[in-house]
């Protein structure tokens, strides 16, 4: 009676952890979703509204690099403040400080390289050079993170995940299906390469720091990440694309305009609360149920994204053109199939229906 | 002082096996002050390095209370791990 109970016991601890894995990985997604909102809303916003109005002072290249840079690196920063907040709240801000010269510290600071400047460049290149015909190749990111967790971290990956990782990427496929009608434009190749190194840079990222997050607490890890990102993104990357653009010392200039710009600050305060956590959730997920069904789970951000987009800025803020198109709801139903798929093997639930029977009958 | 999952993962070096509550035992002296020590995280810290295969599970039983109390040990690959990222 007593092993019966603690067999009872068992299962329920393994299964509320498996069932709190899914749903960190799933509200990452979600606040995702919130994070994209309101950075475009915050982005549209005090000084931000005259830079990107048709009659912008600012060149073509300021305009789509710089300020892509800009704005990703301000939410970042933002973001890194809520980190350093919350993990002093927690207790974990020495913690923070101990973890940052060790060498799991160091394999996050490079991970939120990859994940952060390099790959949010890549996708924004990449975006410019081809346009929305890369979605699919970057949408390739939960896929290419299970197979780097396969081979980096003997991670499980069976053909049923693998089917369940392509329902998932049809989804992906059927909610940017309207935009991939554009064709392809001039230059469209190279920006498909480029795009590849953000989808791979992200799956490096989920992969590398999810496991991180095993020996890392990972909200230790969020502030790691979001610390390095904001300034790579501010102190270093930004200057880059500023020379590349002819003046470097627009880099200043725009961060202090953009930073002393209160109506655009408030919401990026916003997007960057929500960045927070779309992040540290990802990396958690992926430590407690595996890269491949955590990145499925997050990658439900590309029904998420317009979702709250439609809710956020069309309902709530009155803008026009963010209406969600009805085939983003079968989507989201073809990505929940694909993530059940990932997580449960439905052979298991007619095995267990059969048993169930058979019991009662007895 | 380490940061406390570390210290939670560098105990299995020394240890056959452990459970959450021993490993309470075993760091109170140095993290009992600290916001972060608290049962369920070590318990969530053990199962998450239980799915990463740096620990496997040994045994689980009931005590008098019928709490139960599941033991992990080290994996071979999880002490190589644990040894080259944090340390002996």
């Amino acid at each position: 009676m007593s092993s019966q109970l603690a067999r009872e016991k068992k299962t329920q601890l393994a299964r509320s952890f498996f069932v709190k894995g899914i749903s960190v990985a799933t509200l990452s997604g979600m606040m995702y979703g919130l994070y994209s909102a309101f950075i475009t809303y915050a982005m549209g916003e005090g000084v931000w509204s005259g830079w990107y109005a048709e009659n912008t002072v600012l060149t073509m290249f300021v305009v789509v690099y710089v300020l892509g840079v800009l704005g990703s690196g301000i939410n970042d920063t933002i973001s890194a403040v809520w980190a350093i907040g919350i993990a002093a709240v927690k207790g974990k801000l020495m913690d923070f400080f101990r973890c940052f010269k060790t060498k799991p510290g160091l394999v996050m600071i490079i991970c939120a390289v990859v994940g952060g400047p390099i790959a949010s460049a890549a996708y924004i290149i990449s975006l410019q050079m081809a346009g929305s015909i890369i979605i699919p190749i970057t949408a390739l990111c939960p896929a290419l993170g299970a197979l780097l967790g396969r081979i980096l971290f003997k991670q499980k990956l069976n053909g049923r995940m693998i089917i369940g990782i392509l329902v998932c990427l049809t989804a992906t496929l059927m909610i940017g299906w309207s935009s991939l009608q554009e064709g392809a434009q001039e230059g469209a190749l190279l920006g498909c390469i480029i795009a590849l190194v953000a989808a791979l840079g992200w799956a490096v990222e989920g992969c590398v720091a999810g496991f991180g997050t095993t020996v890392i607490d990972y909200e230790i890890g969020i502030t790691i990440r979001q610390v390095t990102s904001g300034v790579v993104n501010l102190v270093i990357f930004l200057p880059i694309v500023c020379i590349i653009g002819g003046n470097i010392l627009l880099a200043p200039e725009l961060t202090f305009a953009a930073f002393t710009s209160g109506p655009s600050m408030i919401f990026f305060v916003v997007s960057g609360f929500f960045a927070l956590f779309a992040y540290s959730l990802w990396y958690k997920g992926n430590s407690m149920c595996g890269t491949a069904l955590g990145m499925a789970c997050n990658g439900a951000y590309s029904f998420w994204g317009p979702f709250f987009c439609w809710l956020v800025l069309g309902v709530f803020f009155g803008q026009s053109g963010w209406a969600l198109e009805p085939i983003a709801w079968v989507a989201a139903i073809v990505m929940f199939l694909g993530i059940l798929l990932i997580a449960v093997n439905p052979l298991d639930w007619f095995k267990k229906k059969n048993t169930d029977a058979t019991e009662e009958a007895v | 002082m380490l940061p406390f999952n570390f210290a939670i993962l560098k105990l299995f070096l020394s240890v056959e096996e452990a459970d959450a509550d021993q490993v309470m035992t075993q760091l109170t002296d140095e993290y009992h002050k600290s916001r972060q020590f608290k049962k369920s995280s070590v318990i969530e810290a053990l199962m998450t390095a239980e799915a990463n295969g740096l620990l496997e599970e040994t045994r689980f039983d009931l005590d008098a209370e019928e709490q139960l109390h599941v033991y992990y040990r080290a994996t071979a690959e999880g002490r190589t791990m644990i040894e080259t990222y944090i340390g002996k």
